[in-house]
């Protein structure tokens, strides 16, 4: 979708380069925005929400970086399922329009700081190191490979993770169902 | 077709499973569980005969033991003998568990009593199909375990209990002998199987001990004399248990080891004459007892006694198929009585022939098929019991032995005698107690008239109108037998003959007049009446001879241990008290002092350490993550 | 062209965020959420090398699916808990569930 678009734009005689730029730039920026507000709503149900939309950029992303299955996955899972099943239990727990409780704990100082010398650390880290790069251009992934590889190569971890979902499967409803007393 | 029969115990086996382990869920259903799967074993019996007539033989299964330089194979001997007693035991075995449905209906341990129905198919199936002496052992000593387990089933009355006990130490006694018997053979041979048993051809009196010993595992659990006292107490066991195990199946087990171990007896004229004598003894002294006894159940059982001290006498006279052939018939017709008495009991609930009476016009169903089956057993031509026990007669005349034919002809006439006495006494004449009898359902009735058909045909197999079919499908190879089976006249009439004797004596005694003959006749054979109703004092003389000098011994014993043992250990307490009470006061204040030292010392310091444990995760999770940033960071400064 | 730095300059915001709500959120479905953003951060990371380092069968992008899929078992599991504890200890707010706690 975005990359058809970038396509046109770039039959249109704008500069690729500068374009793809402007809309990582922005896409990171909301991102980063949305992020933020998840984490410092008051309401949970406003959280919800802004979670749903970060996800939604992040698949932005994700076109930006070529993986447009990855996007379309990222978008029906977390935007079509976990964030249905968030809301559910937020509706099912908590009285969200409360905003006399508190929402954060006592040490939002220590952890702020803590958060931001590990983004630092980060910082200093991805600027240092030499990031291998094949110079030539690197031919996007496409998805008939993608399909191919995962059916293939890694068929034995896909089943896997079929059974690891279907054990979550089991033991949510164990867990969850009411207890007869 | 063959190749499945080492399944045959399997399939009851897993009726046992599902029993024992969900019978208290499945409740009804265990009677559905264990009568599906030993059908099926009854089927694959089906195919094993015909994949045997089809030319097909014993095959092994797998390695179980594997020492030196010889090996164990657990195999499945598929002969002509192990067919018939397959056909024999699944089909009698699955008409008695329908038959058990009725009869226990009531029953809280419902499905236990099939779990041990099943357990005791697959111990008896795997005892039939094996090819050598362990496996049969083990077979032999499941079947004892289930008999124990299903006499004493009510184990809530004292003399089931006491009676499941005495059958099992009773057969234990013949079981050790059998054992030993299996040893010997193989310090002898070096083998267990039975194939190679009837290698054997050299007259070392050794495998006359080991023949011996074998019988007298049979003995044992064919209730012969001297060991035949628990089979009569084995009847407090409910009925269907009487029929399948002591008349059918388990008791036929000893004679089924002697006719399978037969070129061992072969080996020596004395060992078969031992046999024969046995047989003999037990025949006449349990037909005997069973003319006086008046308790249904127990008539029953002791006429099961002499039949099979009849089939081990034509074993004895060297009448192989002879012996086989009652063995077969006699499981019919006796698993019929059992029932038909089971059906009675059911009805008017109580055993007591002298309160019976009249019963014939109530229970009609009951009394045909009871009438069948006293008809075959007392060897009225031409039901099943009279071809079998002319053969028997026969092959006693033909092989020269007159004393026990004359035992066996004797036994015969008192066979119908007693028979026809409990006929009478029960189905005929007028009621003499208030019974309500009413006829029991059709869960048990259709397997009575399934049996009362075999019962009345099944001796037409081994008549010479099929011209001995029967014997000559069964005889052994290599045994005379491949000849012609001459036709007995004298045998067969004499046979007739007592047999007509009997009714028409007993209808004297019980129909026609009705007390005085009989009292006179009592009064004067009264020093043989009474021995013969205390069953010759078996149980006095056995409780004389062994129970009270065990009883003594104990005694004696006991005293020993309170006088002098209890003594020295009293002794010694009491030097240990004195010794303790110092020790006691070493505990409480220097070792225990020291513990609660060391217990005060971390209570006070984990009191201080356990402000630490907030019991919040994210603070938890704050130290981890401050961790890993202290971490990175010595690594980057270290690598640097 | 843009760098590959930039992608996991952005991923390591995110995950700084997302380390910083599951910290401080008491509320115990704030703290899934946060933890959310933690994955999505590796994923941008795992998709970013996958497209500049290059990988003939798409190791990063298939590795990126299996946490996709890994971190939806987690979430189900994780809600399923916390509404098991809702419905025993009236709350979510885990400050409050320190019952193990002596």
């Amino acid at each position: 979708m975005l990359n058809s678009l970038i396509q046109q734009l770039n039959n249109s005689g704008l500069p690729l380069n500068s374009f793809a730029q402007l809309s990582f730039y922005f896409i990171a920026g909301l991102t980063c925005l949305f992020a933020f507000l998840v984490v410092a709503s008051r309401n949970v149900f406003h959280s919800a929400v802004f979670l749903a939309l970060t996800l939604l950029s992040v698949s932005g992303i994700y076109l930006l970086l070529d993986a447009q299955f990855l996007a379309v996955v990222q978008i029906i899972i977390y935007v079509g399922a976990i964030m249905i099943l968030f809301v559910f239990c937020i509706m099912l727990t908590s009285r969200i329009s409360d905003k006399a409780i508190r929402q954060v704990n006592q040490q939002v100082l220590f952890s702020l700081t803590l958060a931001l010398i590990f983004l630092a650390i980060f910082y200093i880290l991805i600027i240092k190191s030499p990031w291998l790069s094949s110079g030539a251009e690197i031919e996007p992934l496409s998805l008939k490979e993608l399909g191919r590889s995962l059916f293939s190569k890694y068929v034995l971890p896909f089943e896997v993770i079929s059974l690891v979902l279907l054990a979550v499967m089991v033991g949510a409803i164990a867990i969850g169902k009411a207890r007869k007393e | 077709m063959v190749k499945f029969t080492h399944l045959i115990p399997v399939f009851p086996f897993i009726a046992f499973l599902i029993n024992i382990f969900f019978g208290r869920k499945i409740k009804k259903v265990s009677a559905l569980v264990s009568i599906l799967f030993s059908t099926v074993s009854f089927l694959v019996s089906i195919f094993t005969f015909i994949g045997f007539l089809n030319g097909e033989g014993s095959y092994v299964v797998y390695r179980f033991l594997s020492f030196n330089n010889t090996a164990l194979d657990f195999g499945v001997t598929v002969d002509a003998l192990s067919c018939m007693m397959l056909l024999v035991v699944t089909c009698v075995g699955t008409l008695i568990q329908v038959y058990s449905i009725g009869y226990m209906e009531k029953d809280p341990r419902f499905s236990r009593f099939f779990a041990y129905l099943s357990l005791f198919m697959t111990s008896m199936l795997s005892l039939i199909i094996a090819d050598n002496l362990l496996m049969f052992y083990m077979g032999w000593e499941g079947v004892g375990l289930c008999s124990y387990l299903l006499i004493s089933f009510w184990f809530e009355k004292m003399s089931a209990a006491r009676a499941g006990m005495k059958a099992f130490i009773t057969t234990r006694i013949g079981d050790t002998g059998f054992f030993i018997g299996i040893l010997l053979l193989y310090f002898i041979t070096g083998s267990v199987y039975f194939k190679d048993l009837s290698a054997l051809d050299t007259q070392n009196n050794l495998f006359y001990i080991a023949a011996l010993l074998i019988f007298c595992g049979a003995i044992g659990k064919s209730a012969q004399f001297p060991l035949h006292t628990w089979l009569p107490d084995a009847m407090e066991g409910p009925t269907p248990v009487s029929a399948l195990i002591h008349a059918a199946t388990m008791v036929a087990a000893g004679v089924y080891l002697v006719a399978r171990t037969y070129s061992l007896f072969m080996l020596n004229e004395a060992s078969l004459a031992v046999v024969g004598v046995i047989g003999a003894i037990t025949a006449l002294m349990a037909a005997s007892i069973a003319t006086v006894t008046n308790d249904i159940k127990r008539v029953l059982a002791y006429s099961t006694i002499s039949q099979l001290g009849l089939m081990m006498l034509g074993l004895g006279v060297g009448g192989y198929s002879a012996g086989t052939f009652h063995l077969m018939t006699h499981a019919f017709f006796k698993a019929l009585l059992f029932l038909c008495a089971g059906s009675v009991i059911h009805g008017v609930q109580t055993q007591d022939l002298l309160k019976m009476g009249g019963l014939f016009k109530k229970m009609k169903a009951t009394s045909i098929t009871f009438v069948i089956a006293a008809l075959a057993i007392a060897g009225v031509p031409p039901f099943s019991g009279f071809w079998s026990k002319d053969e028997i007669l026969a092959e006693a005349l033909n092989n020269g032995h007159p004393v026990l034919f004359s035992a066996a002809l004797l036994t015969s006439l008192l066979t119908s005698f007693y028979m026809f006495r409990l006929i009478f006494l029960a189905l005929f004449g007028r009621p003499r107690s208030e019974l309500h009898a009413h006829e029991s359902p059709k869960v048990m009735t259709i397997p009575l008239g399934i049996l009362a058909f075999f019962s009345i045909f099944i001796g037409l197999l081994g008549s010479p109108f099929t011209h001995h079919a029967f014997q000559n499908f069964i005889a052994m190879p290599g045994l005379h037998h491949q000849e012609e089976i001459a036709v007995n006249y004298l045998a067969m009439g004499l046979s007739i003959l007592v047999a007509f004797l009997g009714i028409a004596l007993s209808y004297l005694f019980y129909i026609r007049n009705n007390k005085i003959l009989a009292e006179s006749v009592r009064a004067k054979f009264k020093p043989l009446y009474n021995l013969i109703s205390n069953k010759y004092y078996f149980d006095e003389i056995y409780d004389f001879l062994f129970v009270k000098p065990a009883l003594r011994l104990a005694r004696i014993s006991s005293g020993f241990d309170s006088g002098v043992v209890d003594r020295a250990v009293n002794l010694a307490a009491s030097q240990t008290i004195v010794l303790s009470k110092i020790q006691a006061w070493f505990d409480r204040y220097i070792v225990d002092g020291l513990v609660n030292l060391v217990g005060i010392v971390f209570q006070v310091s984990s009191g201080a350490l356990r402000r630490m444990q907030t019991g919040l995760i994210q603070n938890y999770l704050l130290v981890a993550f401050f961790g890993i940033i202290l971490v990175i960071i010595f690594k980057l400064i270290g690598g640097n | 062209m843009i760098p590959q730095s930039h992608f996991l300059i952005l991923s390591a915001i995110i995950f700084c965020i997302g380390l910083f709500g599951a910290l401080t959120r008491r509320n115990a479905i704030g703290i899934l959420m946060s933890i959310e953003l933690m994955i999505n951060a590796a994923n941008i990371n795992l998709v970013t090398f996958n497209k500049f380092l290059g990988s003939p069968d798409g190791l990063g992008q298939v590795f990126a699916l299996f946490e996709i899929a890994l971190a939806a078992a987690a979430c189900v599991v994780g809600l399923t808990l916390v509404i098991s504890i809702y419905r025993n200890a009236k709350t979510i707010f885990i400050d409050k569930i320190n019952l193990m706690k002596w």
